[in-house]
């Protein structure tokens, strides 16, 4: 905070990261800029029972660790051979090793050393303990980080529709690498 | 990428009925997909769900976003996480930023993102091959 009004410094908002990748990309020669998934209208469905009742999953971006798939971390460089291209579940009870080795993460600023950083299975369990939520879903899903919209939208997300709905989940809290 | 997966996965599950929030650190990139309820959290990619070694830090950003998932009163709510990363915002010149790397540095950068996507696409194509 500065002067006489306590304004924070200007540079202290949020990463314009969609502006940063345009002009990192473009910079090392990329051509056209990659369209970003955008839309003006949202859809909306309200909680239909009390959250103390309710069943919620958990989705994550983050990949089980892969044995002989290279430096998994913490502290690993971008590891594109531990991405993975298709929906996978786990048992949320299992106390799951996931890594995020696979994804574009601030390097500079993070080491991907504690799971509860980016997983919030934990938390989400003991809010089930302490009856803040009715239960965490029997299984957490895994969606794969890919470039291609048509596979997200078309392939990836109805598949976690899928298995949420399979689960009988109640509400969803995904988190996002 | 993953930002904007989750939030094309949240729009797809609301879409069908079931409600969702979304945990990220991307608050631009969440917010021009559209997702119905977001927590963002002002810290380096990688730590949606609170700061590192720091159980409070997770527990309460949890607890935010349960809050926000029962009570947000319609689409493109977004809640500002209000803890911070740092008391130094430094930290937010370096991600991807193009001025901050050395011209002679440019070509070795562009040579590594064509390795890491010759690499990618080897796995999604043994990924597709396994079924």
């Amino acid at each position: 905070m500065s002067g006489r009004f306590g304004f924070a410094p200007a540079e202290d908002r949020p990463i314009a990261y969609l502006d940063r990748i345009r002009s990192y990309y473009e910079t090392l020669g990329y051509g056209k800029p990659y369209e970003w998934a955008h839309y003006v209208e949202t859809p909306f469905a309200a909680l239909g029972k009390p959250l103390a009742e309710a069943r919620v999953a958990l989705v994550t971006t983050a990949a089980p660790y892969q044995p002989g798939k290279g430096d998994q971390g913490p502290g690993a460089p971008y590891n594109a051979a531990a991405k993975f291209y298709s929906v996978y579940s786990g048992d949320s009870m299992s106390d799951p090793d996931l890594r995020i080795s696979h994804i574009a993460i601030d390097r500079d600023h993070t080491t991907a050393e504690d799971i509860g950083s980016w997983f919030p299975l934990r938390e989400l369990l003991a809010a089930a303990r302490e009856g803040r939520i009715g239960e965490v879903a029997p299984r957490f899903h895994g969606a794969p980080t890919n470039r291609s919209h048509a596979a997200t939208i078309e392939v990836d997300a109805p598949e976690l529709l899928a298995r949420c709905r399979g689960d009988g989940a109640d509400a969803v809290v995904l988190a996002a690498n | 990428m993953c930002h904007q997966t989750v939030s094309l996965a949240a729009r797809a599950l609301e879409a069908a009925g079931i409600p969702t929030v979304v945990m990220g650190c991307a608050r631009d990139i969440v917010e021009h997909a559209g997702v119905p309820r977001f927590l963002f959290s002002d810290f380096p990619l990688g730590n949606p769900a609170g700061r590192p070694h720091d159980p409070a830090s997770q527990r309460a950003t949890l607890a935010l976003a349960l809050r926000l998932l029962e009570s947000a009163p319609g689409p493109n709510t977004t809640v500002r996480n209000p803890l911070a990363w740092s008391d130094d915002p430094s930290w937010k010149r370096d991600f991807s930023n193009i001025d901050l790397v050395p011209p002679e540095e440019i070509a070795r950068r562009r040579a590594e993102f064509d390795r890491i996507k010759e690499v990618a696409k080897s796995r999604r194509e043994e990924d597709a091959a396994a079924g």
